[in-house]
């Protein structure tokens, strides 16, 4: 009998995850159930997370083989179905700023959490925003940046985003290096990231996905 | 200007977990440890790792609670260096890069979607700063002891009472562009495994311990490479 997925995972036993997703398969499991033992999965590696019994190098690790499971499901699911559920987000390192492992995590994590993630990369001006909100309606955008002077860049995005006249139905959370409440209401965002974790979680609650 | 570019950096264990974001350092699970290894003998073997240092030692010829005025007439602004470092006689202007190598490698980690890599890669080069830091001044140091001077422990733009818009004037007085060392519009350095930094000189100098220093921070609470909860 196939091991409990949704406990290896959680254990973060890579080679037996792989092994009971294969075999689940094989005996023509349901695919979306695997996903959904998976999704329960990363919860509890989220949970360990914010409780220090894993770090961030487990918590991407975690990702690298959602991401290997997801391309051993995903010939399996249905065109219509998909392995993208949970609503677009776009995100970039703010003008003036080109720090990019911070945001590049936290890409990493929204997309194998389902999300569809639009990354503008580095040094991104505030019309670049602006103009692929329009573009793709997305209804969440994260602004990275690592140093005090990427502040002042959120703040006009944001608002160049208000201006736009885009900003009711967008939420913006802001992440990088130093974030506070503070500085969230300089920027004007509506939430900040401490970690990828509270990124993927403001992202659920924004767009509704579990 | 000195530059020294054949500096050997012993990297310790320790240090680099923790700049992975890793703490408690027991919990390292064996995949995540076996690629840090790999990485770390592929940053030596590939030459990721391009330890280089320029810097400059001035002459203080003044002191008023804001400013520090130097020898040529350079000025180094802010009160940290007056008020930690009073009798400080010569103010050592430095800055160390790694080189553009490794965040490169980086780069080419994210690009490729190998995320994890990518930032055990980074905290790899983020400890390797660190310890070029501690080399160069403990060069500096010994260097000073020779004249009868002890030296401080280094202070950096964006510490309270230094801010970060002194580095541009930093860069320059380390002439940190003859190491490849720029500042962008934006006033961030690149490489960005790059650190500047200055270290007083004097009769009896101020010193912290990494503890210490992590303790005055305004990041205190939430760094995740803190040493104070390791």
């Amino acid at each position: 009998m196939a091991k409990d997925l949704c406990k290896t995972l959680a254990d973060l036993k890579e080679d037996e995850v792989l092994a009971i997703v294969q075999e689940k398969l094989n005996a023509g499991a349901d695919p979306m159930g695997i996903l959904a033992d998976a999704s329960r999965a990363m919860e509890i590696v989220g949970n360990r997370f914010s409780k220090s019994e894993y770090f961030i190098p487990d918590l991407v690790y975690s990702g690298e083989i959602l991401k290997k499971i997801n391309e051993l499901v995903k010939p399996k699911l249905t065109e219509e179905v998909g392995t993208k559920k949970g609503g677009k987000v776009i995100i970039g390192t703010v003008a003036g700023d080109i720090h990019d492992i911070g945001k590049d995590i936290v890409v990493f994590m929204l997309d194998v959490n389902g999300f569809d993630v639009i990354d503008l990369g580095v040094d991104v001006p505030a019309q670049k925003f602006v103009d692929k909100i329009k573009e793709t309606s997305a209804p969440v955008v994260g602004l990275s940046g690592f140093l005090t002077l990427a502040y002042d860049s959120m703040k006009q995005t944001i608002e160049a985003i208000k201006a736009a006249g885009l900003r009711d139905n967008t939420k913006v959370m802001i992440g990088g290096g130093q974030m506070s409440d503070e500085i969230k209401k300089y920027t004007g965002a509506d939430a900040f990231g401490k970690d990828a974790m509270v990124g993927v979680s403001l992202a659920r609650e924004w767009t509704g996905t579990k | 200007m000195p530059v020294i570019s054949d500096i050997r950096l012993n990297l310790k264990k320790n240090d680099i977990l923790r700049r992975e974001g890793f703490r408690g350092y027991t919990r390292i699970r064996p995949e995540i440890k076996n690629i840090v290894l790999e990485l770390l003998e592929s940053a030596d073997s590939a030459h990721l790792l391009e330890p280089t240092t320029a810097y400059e030692i001035y002459p203080v010829t003044g002191m008023d609670p804001d400013k520090v005025l130097l020898e040529g007439d350079a000025v180094v602004s802010g009160s940290l260096i007056p008020s930690t470092f009073p009798e400080a006689k010569e103010l050592a202007a430095i800055v160390c890069t790694i080189g553009p190598g490794l965040e490169k490698q980086v780069t080419e980690y994210s690009q490729g979607g190998e995320t994890l890599r990518a930032m055990l890669l980074d905290g790899i080069g983020s400890a390797a700063v660190d310890t070029l830091v501690i080399e160069v001044c403990h060069c500096i140091a010994n260097e000073a002891s020779s004249r009868g001077l002890q030296a401080g422990s280094p202070v950096n733009p964006g510490m309270p009472g230094l801010t970060i818009t002194e580095q541009g004037n930093l860069l320059g007085l380390a002439r940190a562009g003859d190491i490849g060392v720029n500042l962008t519009s934006s006033g961030i350095m690149v490489p960005r495994k790059s650190t500047s930094l200055i270290l007083a000189l004097g009769p009896k100098m101020e010193t912290w311990t990494q503890a210490d220093v992590c303790a005055r921070c305004n990041l205190r609470d939430t760094c995740p490479y803190t040493v104070l909860h390791s």
